[in-house]
């Protein structure tokens, strides 16, 4: 299995003096808990690690999350509503992670729900996010309703988040489908929670089931990793600090995001010592 | 005279002479065309071309009733009368086939009949058809492309699926009992051909259907599944 994604950048160069036309990478699943907010604060923190102007949207109004696990939360002032309701102005709603040079969020607002925002004001905004920032990840929120739609109006790119499960599946190609039909042509899977064990004991869907249903071009596999659950509790992504499993697949991730060509290897229930010495199978 | 015509994003309705005919003529024969075959029509969303017919608000609004008590949408009505069409933007309803929100319809096919079976046109499509999606056309249906589990194929005539057909598909919905269902591998979850239904025995966990090219026919008011020999004109009939 080696599945090469293709390249995915837009081809701009990164200096400071040409404005900044950036790429919105709407991160989405159709049901909710399989992992949407901590691949978003994850792959935004390692782009910004890897030297990017980055900023995280969080787009699920009313159930803001995003905020918890970046660890950022007693630092919201302002937030999106606020911004496009003209209460204050875009850089003041924009926090500033200090674990990365370039890394802000764009809280949601907690106390409103998903209609305070239209899927055309989220273009308005994205397209304000642009000049400044190369890559704009949006949190989706669960569902296919006004929140998702919000989410997907403004999309360049859609990652889909799946877990290894056949409901999980199920809701994705739903949202797939949604997303071609929204004229949406980057759609890429990301394959979240894998424990190679059991997708050998058949209990898991193996990358070959799925995409057998999805057809959808595969830009990661998230192996299961307990760091992950410390790690949100603790408000501080593995990508900060992490060497897990999950760490390197949430950076390879990003890699490819900004272009790289990074081989995607199929976790192996032996592999983790092949994959973390670079033995690609 | 009513004619349900298909184009690519969906079902037209046609008043041929509407001018001449009262208004309620014509909405009782759509009741009854609508009532021959409720499954086709079901949870659509369809256009009306009532030609040069004058019609008033209250019109419109019965023919929006007529629809919705069987869950069928009336998103446009399309006329010459500058009237009609006044009052059917007064509505909200669209006056013309290209919509902004909705995927914009391509090429009106020329002509499809509403008697099945005859029907002479087909729509081709070549993509996955995804979970919550549905296909819907008076006339034969050809995919080149997977029907996924959650999806649904519905057609006036014939159904083939150059592909896996995993969803349901509904072959005659119109009424043809002479339409079949085919497709290179055949592991659907519902079958529907005319008025007759096949739903498969759920499979053990892990188990696989044969990956086999099979055509559904109706004979004796059931579904059976065939071998799809169309090279050879052989059909070994078997039951599933």
């Amino acid at each position: 299995m080696n599945i090469m994604p293709p390249l995915v950048s837009n081809g701009h160069a990164m200096n400071g003096q040409t404005p900044l036309e950036g790429r919105v990478i709407t991160v989405t699943s159709g049901k909710g808990g399989v992992g949407k907010t901590t691949l978003t604060a994850n792959v935004g923190t390692a782009l910004a690690q890897l030297g990017h102007k980055v900023v995280v949207v969080d787009g699920d109004i009313g159930l803001r999350n995003l905020d918890l696990v970046m660890g950022l939360e007693h630092r919201i002032v302002y937030d999106i509503v606020d911004y496009v309701e003209g209460r204050c102005r875009l850089r003041q709603a924009l926090i500033r992670d200090k674990r990365a040079a370039e890394l802000f969020l764009l809280p949601a607002a907690q106390t409103r729900d998903k209609t305070a925002v239209n899927p055309q004001q989220m273009i308005q905004v994205c397209d304000e996010l642009r000049k400044e920032f190369e890559f704009i990840l949006i949190d989706s929120p669960a569902g296919i309703e006004q929140g998702f739609q919000n989410a997907l109006a403004p999309a360049d790119v859609v990652l889909v988040v799946i877990n290894p499960e056949v409901s999980s599946v199920r809701d994705a190609d739903r949202v797939i489908g949604l997303a071609e039909s929204q004229g949406k042509t980057q759609i890429y899977l990301v394959i979240n929670r894998v424990v190679p064990m059991r997708v050998k004991k058949q209990e898991m869907l193996s990358v070959d089931d799925i995409t057998e249903v999805l057809s959808t071009e595969i830009i990661g596999i998230v192996p299961e990793d307990e760091a992950i659950l410390s790690a949100s509790n603790r408000g501080t992504p593995v990508v900060c600090n992490g060497k897990g499993p999950a760490a390197l697949a949430y950076r390879d991730i990003a890699r490819r995001l900004s272009g790289e060509q990074v081989p995607l290897a199929e976790p192996q229930s032996l592999g983790w010592w092949q994959r973390l010495f670079g033995k690609v199978s | 005279m009513i004619a349900i015509k298909g184009y690519r994003h969906g079902l037209l309705i046609v008043f041929n002479g509407a001018s001449e005919t009262p208004w309620l003529t014509h909405l009782r024969e759509l009741e009854a065309k609508l009532d021959a075959t409720p499954h086709f029509f079901r949870g659509s969303s369809v256009a009306f071309d009532v030609k040069d017919a004058r019609l008033n608000e209250e019109d419109l609004r019965h023919a929006i009733d007529v629809l919705r008590a069987r869950e069928i949408k009336l998103w446009a009505v399309i006329s010459q009368n500058a009237e009609t069409c006044a009052r059917v933007r007064s509505l909200g309803l669209a006056d013309r086939l290209t919509s902004a929100s909705a995927a914009r319809p391509q090429e009106v096919v020329k002509d499809s009949t509403s008697l099945p079976g005859e029907a002479g046109d087909g729509l081709f499509v070549r993509r996955r058809i995804r979970s919550g999606q549905v296909l819907r056309h008076p006339g034969h249906i050809v995919i080149m492309g997977d029907v996924n589990p959650g999806a649904q194929v519905i057609a006036g005539g014939d159904i083939i699926v150059w592909g896996r057909l995993s969803g349901a598909a509904h072959a005659g919905a119109l009424g043809n009992a002479q339409a079949v269902v085919c497709a290179l591998e055949m592991s659907p979850t519902c079958v529907r051909i005319a008025e007759a239904v096949y739903i498969p025995r759920s499979l053990e966990h892990g188990q696989r259907r044969k990956r086999t090219a099979q055509m559904a026919l109706l004979k004796d008011q059931e579904i059976i599944f065939t071998s799809w020999d169309v090279l050879t004109h052989k059909s070994r009939f078997e039951r599933r």
